[in-house]
């Protein structure tokens, strides 16, 4: 069932709904990859788990909250009378036929979720990244990846992870760089994801919301 | 203790996003099913992860060799975080680096320089196996 849960994965990413979908490393998510634990909180997770002891599943509620959705194979293949995949390395007709299943009930949740959130869905065939990344960004086997951001404090380098993605929520949600409130806010919504040094948190504040006033200014300007 | 807890637990990376992850997994099938079936027990990273008791107490009950796809290492560090014994950490880069005429390429089928390099890492592991197990017997090299 890993094989078909693997394949169907790669089918969709590399395939049917190649440019809007990426995929998390589950063992570097479970290891402590803070950038793409980050990046499940931010975005809309789909799991695909080959059984119900569900690791992807359970491993995306415990670290980034629980997925938008979930696809256990297994019980996708009960559900359309398959027989038994078979076959770790070569799977068998069963096992290719799981994988076209699997992959075809992942397209559907992809489009939903996409037709959810915006005009994606409106310009098949357009390459829409889901994040923005920089030559900066964590990677690993699976090249998922949160962006990354350096900001200069007290004359040095920091880098910070998830900012483009909080500057983009507090700008969606209507929070300007004037209101005293955001610079605190910001703060702390970045202490999530990244380790503020105990008594710099002034001088991170100052920078970050520069950065963030830099980033409405153009967001206004599109 | 039987025979079948003392075999070596083999722990790939589990990645599916770099054509290196799908060597690690194949070398670890190619051990598992084709070179060293009866030494060797395959271990599914997300399982020993989440706590599957059956994973977890293989890793405690055996020697391990960890496989990994790229330079974050995720099958050592995970198997290290359980405290379990790790008797090799294979590196498919570092293998790499030594064969570089084998650049693999495609991650849900990998090319035949791919499978030449699986071949090669798990040929490597089988090694390491039977060293284990020389020094779990107390075995060394026949002699008259």
């Amino acid at each position: 069932m890993g094989t078909v849960t693997r394949l169907a994965a790669l089918r969709v990413l590399h395939d049917l709904r190649p440019g809007r979908t990426v995929t998390i490393c589950l063992p570097l998510f479970l290891a402590g990859g803070e950038g793409d634990r980050a990046f499940a909180r931010f975005h809309p997770t789909i799991t695909v788990d080959g059984c119900e002891l569900r690791c992807a599943a359970r491993g995306t509620e415990r670290h980034s909250g629980p997925p938008t959705a979930s696809i256990v194979v297994d019980a996708l293949v009960a559900e359309h009378g398959l027989p038994t995949p078979e076959g770790r390395r070569n799977l068998n007709q069963a096992g290719l036929e799981a994988v076209e299943v699997t992959a075809q009930r992942l397209v559907e949740l992809v489009d939903d979720v996409l037709g959810a959130e915006g005009p994606l869905r409106d310009s098949p065939g357009e390459t829409v990244p889901l994040t923005r990344r920089n030559a900066q960004a964590t990677t690993c086997s699976c090249g998922s990846s949160a962006p990354v951001t350096t900001l200069i404090v007290d004359g040095t380098e920091v880098v910070l992870l998830a900012l483009p993605l909080i500057f983009r929520r507090f700008f969606e949600a209507g929070r300007r760089v004037d209101d005293p409130a955001v610079a605190r806010d910001l703060v702390e919504t970045t202490k999530i994801y990244n380790q503020i040094p105990s008594g710099a948190a002034d001088r991170y504040r100052d920078a970050i919301l520069r950065e963030y006033a830099a980033f409405c200014e153009r967001e206004a300007a599109r | 203790m039987t025979s079948k807890e003392r075999r070596v637990v083999i722990v790939p990376c589990s990645g599916i996003g770099k054509p290196f992850g799908t060597v690690s997994r194949e070398a670890a099938y190619e051990v598992c099913e084709t070179l060293r079936p009866d030494e060797t027990q395959l271990v599914a990273l997300s399982k020993l992860v989440l706590g599957e008791e059956e994973a977890c107490r293989r890793v405690d009950s055996s020697p391990a060799i960890t496989i990994d796809g790229c330079k974050l290492m995720c099958a050592a560090s995970l198997v290290k975080l359980r405290a379990g014994t790790i008797v090799s950490e294979v590196a498919v880069l570092d293998v790499f680096r030594r064969h570089k005429d084998l650049k693999p390429e495609g991650i849900a089928e990998l090319n035949e320089a791919g499978q030449q390099l699986a071949r090669v890492v798990a040929r490597e592991i089988a090694a390491t196996i039977d060293q284990v197990h020389q020094a779990e017997t107390g075995g060394g090299a026949d002699h008259a």
